[in-house]
């Protein structure tokens, strides 16, 4: 081959060199258009559509109870509507956190299910800021529902002024778990703990005796970041609480460190194996007679209710978290209308069962929760569930959680956590409350 | 844009410049029958299709990574392009967790790299001893490298446990007093990762190390021991300097694997390991994923990138002088 020709050939591969280059920007600005405005929502709806499309669901409850109450879910919703079918749309794996980075995929690109599972409350921030979701008051929300609705789940379906979900079940996070035989032998009283600070004397007693003061998982953090928000509520209060998830950490520097410190003295008491274990093996120390208290979610429930060796109220039993009685701390999931739905007319049929004492019904006895509405009848339930279904109806305060992204938005929600992660590394108050400061910046 | 609508031109024999140009004319529709019958227009099928979708894929998307940090866009709206800033850079070495992680990262990376390295050349010197059952250790030091990172992790914080393999091996021996919370205390929590990962990569380095030893020829150990060498100066004087290039060739695939340790991080303590094991993958994940900070994850993606291109830039500049690119 001789000079000349070979520089004809490089030349030649610059050339289509370049012409690659300008079809993959080509390419690239096709990837990065696409800002259509959604429909308006009253245009979008029929009274009486002919055919439905399939109402996608993304959702992440793929297994034991969870699963079951889904399925319930669905067969409810089939039976009331046989014409619309129901594609089931899961993301198992990382407690949600799978789930919400395929929908916020998916919803940045304008292709999201027809509904999807989400926390309410602030934890929908990011969708209501960029106006990502339809307001269904009236289509969803009537005062039907206004009514068997009590305020704290009200407030946290409508988190910056429109009503955008429908919560589904709440569980709730006030909750002190204890092994009855443990706390006899300790012979201590449960009953007459009335504060968080009360109750690591309480904890001194129990440890005197031989047992784990209190079983607790530190592997990863939200644990003990629910831990800490249910000391701050018990100690200082729902107002305190509130004037926190503001942002006004810095007011509050006293509670907030004091309740950091009631934590870590609670953290002597804390069984050793605590940053190896999740939650579920934790809570195993109550279900073996090693732990005398379980701080945890209302889900732990289903530890104990599944040990055929124990009992409600006789070897296990539950208080509201000390100095928290008259509240019920919450952590709900919901369901939302994106906009560029795929379904509208069957999406809108599919959140107004959700709201309903039906779908609450059937949904919530086997994922071990309560329903958000007052008037679902409780005879499905167990008996620690038809207990906390009258402390709901009885509370005065139901204030949202932290861990559980009710309270804050995503992004600081992921900072306070961070704070929490290194806080059950190093147990450092300053270090924590500097960073929760930082967290709301 | 012009150029390649010449070069079209150039290539079309029809499109010459006018009839009064006869003798150009014939010379174009020479260089058309000389290219079609190229090397480079038959080869056209093979490789252009994949390197179109290369491009576009992996440094289309690296590209837009990049562009994506120079905006500030979080949450689920679109990014806006039309006023890049380096803010998301700037925020950096504020960022106490940013720091802390890339921090982790480099000693991650210069731990893991150099212990395997060792281990894996004392694995290779000794299996290549002529022992007995060499396949079989070979095969069981190689074992782990083609276990999923997910496996080896969860397997790993079993080890870890606080009542695992390890403390109670340690309080069995009477050794009670080392037997820590490995995963829970900040002082452990890394080097407990990076022990993992040298257990699972040493055995890649042993094979690397051992296809060096195997491809010195036996005149350079014959001529050595006739020179009257002792076992240790062959090693120092005769072996070790021929395994600079596995050496070189093992270093920089361990460390583009330290940089990419996520998913061992990931699984063992999810998107927040806390500061004492956070790594710039994580973070990255976190940022994006969790925070829908996506302008500020880009940004640490492109400072991950600019790591693993320091680290791969040399070596395949100097491969590429030696001609083996």
């Amino acid at each position: 081959m001789d000079r000349n020709n070979s520089g004809n050939r490089g030349r030649t591969r610059r050339t289509v060199l370049q012409g690659a280059g300008t079809a993959a920007v080509v390419g690239l600005a096709g990837c990065l258009g696409g800002d259509d405005e959604a429909e308006d929502l009253d245009e979008l709806l029929e009274e009486d559509p002919d055919e439905y499309e399939p109402v996608e669901i993304g959702h992440w409850w793929t297994a034991g109870g969870e699963e079951e109450a889904f399925q319930a879910l669905v067969e409810g919703f089939e039976e009331e509507y046989p014409e619309i079918e129901v594609e089931s749309s899961p993301s198992p794996g990382g407690a949600g956190s799978a789930l919400e980075a395929d929908i916020r995929n998916r919803v940045v690109d304008q292709d999201p299910p027809s509904t999807f599972q989400v926390w309410p409350g602030q934890a929908l921030t990011d969708y209501t800021e960029e106006d990502l979701l339809y307001d269904i008051e009236g289509h969803v929300w009537d005062d039907d529902m206004r009514e068997a609705y009590l305020d704290g789940p009200v407030d946290v379906s409508r988190p910056h002024g429109d009503f955008v979900a429908v919560p589904i079940n709440i569980h709730r996070l006030n909750n002190l778990f204890y092994n009855v035989d443990v706390v006899e032998e300790a012979d201590v009283d449960v009953e007459s703990i009335d504060s968080p600070s009360a109750l690591l004397d309480v904890m001194e007693t129990v440890d005197e005796a031989g047992y784990v003061g209190m079983a607790q998982q530190t592997q990863s953090a939200w644990s003990t970041l629910q831990l800490w928000a249910q000391v701050l509520l018990g100690e200082y209060g729902a107002d305190v609480y509130e004037s926190f998830i503001e942002g006004n950490v810095e007011d509050n520097e006293s509670e907030i460190r004091d309740s950091l410190q009631i934590v870590v003295d609670y953290n002597e008491y804390f069984n050793e194996d605590a940053s190896s274990l999740s939650w579920d093996e934790a809570s195993g120390y109550i279900n073996r007679g090693e732990a005398a208290f379980f701080h945890q979610g209302d889900w732990a429930a289903g530890e104990y209710e599944a040990d055929e060796d124990l009992e409600y109220g006789e070897d296990w039993d539950h208080v509201a978290f000390p100095g928290t009685e008259e509240m019920y701390a919450l952590n709900m999931d919901s369901f939302v209308f994106p906009k560029h739905n795929p379904s509208p007319n069957a999406t809108v049929r599919f959140l107004r069962y959700a709201g309903s004492a039906d779908a609450q019904e059937r949904f919530n006895p086997a994922k071990g929760s309560i329903p958000p509405r007052t008037d679902v009848p409780d005879d499905a339930f167990t008996p620690f569930l038809q207990d906390q279904m009258s402390d709901f109806e009885g509370s005065s305060e139901q204030p949202p959680s932290v861990a559980h992204g009710l309270a804050v938005a995503p992004s600081i929600q992921t900072d306070i956590e961070g704070a929490f992660a290194n806080f059950i590394d190093n147990w450092d108050v300053d270090a924590a409350y500097q960073e929760l400061v930082d967290s709301f910046e | 844009m012009d150029s390649l609508r010449n070069s079209l031109q150039r290539l079309d024999p029809r499109s010459g410049h006018g009839a009064d140009e006869p003798v150009s004319r014939e010379r174009e529709g020479n260089r058309f029958a000389q290219l079609r019958g190229s090397d480079f227009v038959e080869s056209i099928p093979f490789w252009l299709p994949a390197t179109l979708l290369v491009l576009l894929f992996v440094y289309g998307a690296i590209g837009w990574n990049v562009a994506i940090s120079f905006t500030g866009w979080s949450g689920l709206g679109q990014p806006d392009y039309t006023n890049f800033t380096l803010e998301m850079y700037r925020q950096m070495p504020a960022d106490q967790n940013f720091r802390a992680s890339l921090r982790n990262t480099v000693a991650l990376l210069v731990a893991f790299t150099s212990v395997s390295l060792v281990v894996g050349l004392g694995l290779a010197l000794l299996v290549d001893r002529k022992i007995r059952f060499e396949n079989t250790f070979r095969t069981i030091y190689l074992l782990p490298m083609a276990l999923s990172f997910v496996v080896t992790a969860i397997f790993w914080s079993w080890m870890y446990a606080s009542d695992g393999l390890i403390n109670t091996t340690l309080a069995a021996v009477g050794l009670e007093a080392l037997a820590f919370d490995w995963l829970g205390d900040p002082r452990f929590k890394l080097a407990a990762v990076i022990f993992a990962l040298v257990w699972q990569f040493s055995g890649y380095c042993m094979i690397v190390y051992l296809a060096g030893l195997r491809s010195i020829p036996d005149d350079h150990y014959e001529a050595a021991r006739i020179d009257g060498a002792s076992t240790l100066t062959l090693y120092r004087r005769v072996i070790i300097p021929q395994l600079r290039s596995s050496t070189i060739g093992a270093t920089v695939v361990l460390m583009v694997f330290a940089l990419k340790a996520f998913d061992f991080i990931y699984v063992m303590f999810g998107d927040n390991p806390g500061r004492s094991a956070d790594i710039l993958a994580v973070t990255m994940y976190r940022q994006a994923f969790s925070a829908s900070e996506w302008a500020y994850g880009a940004a640490i993606a492109v400072v991950l990138f600019a790591l693993a291109l320091t680290i791969i830039g040399p070596y395949a500049y100097t491969q590429y002088k030696r001609g083996a690119l």
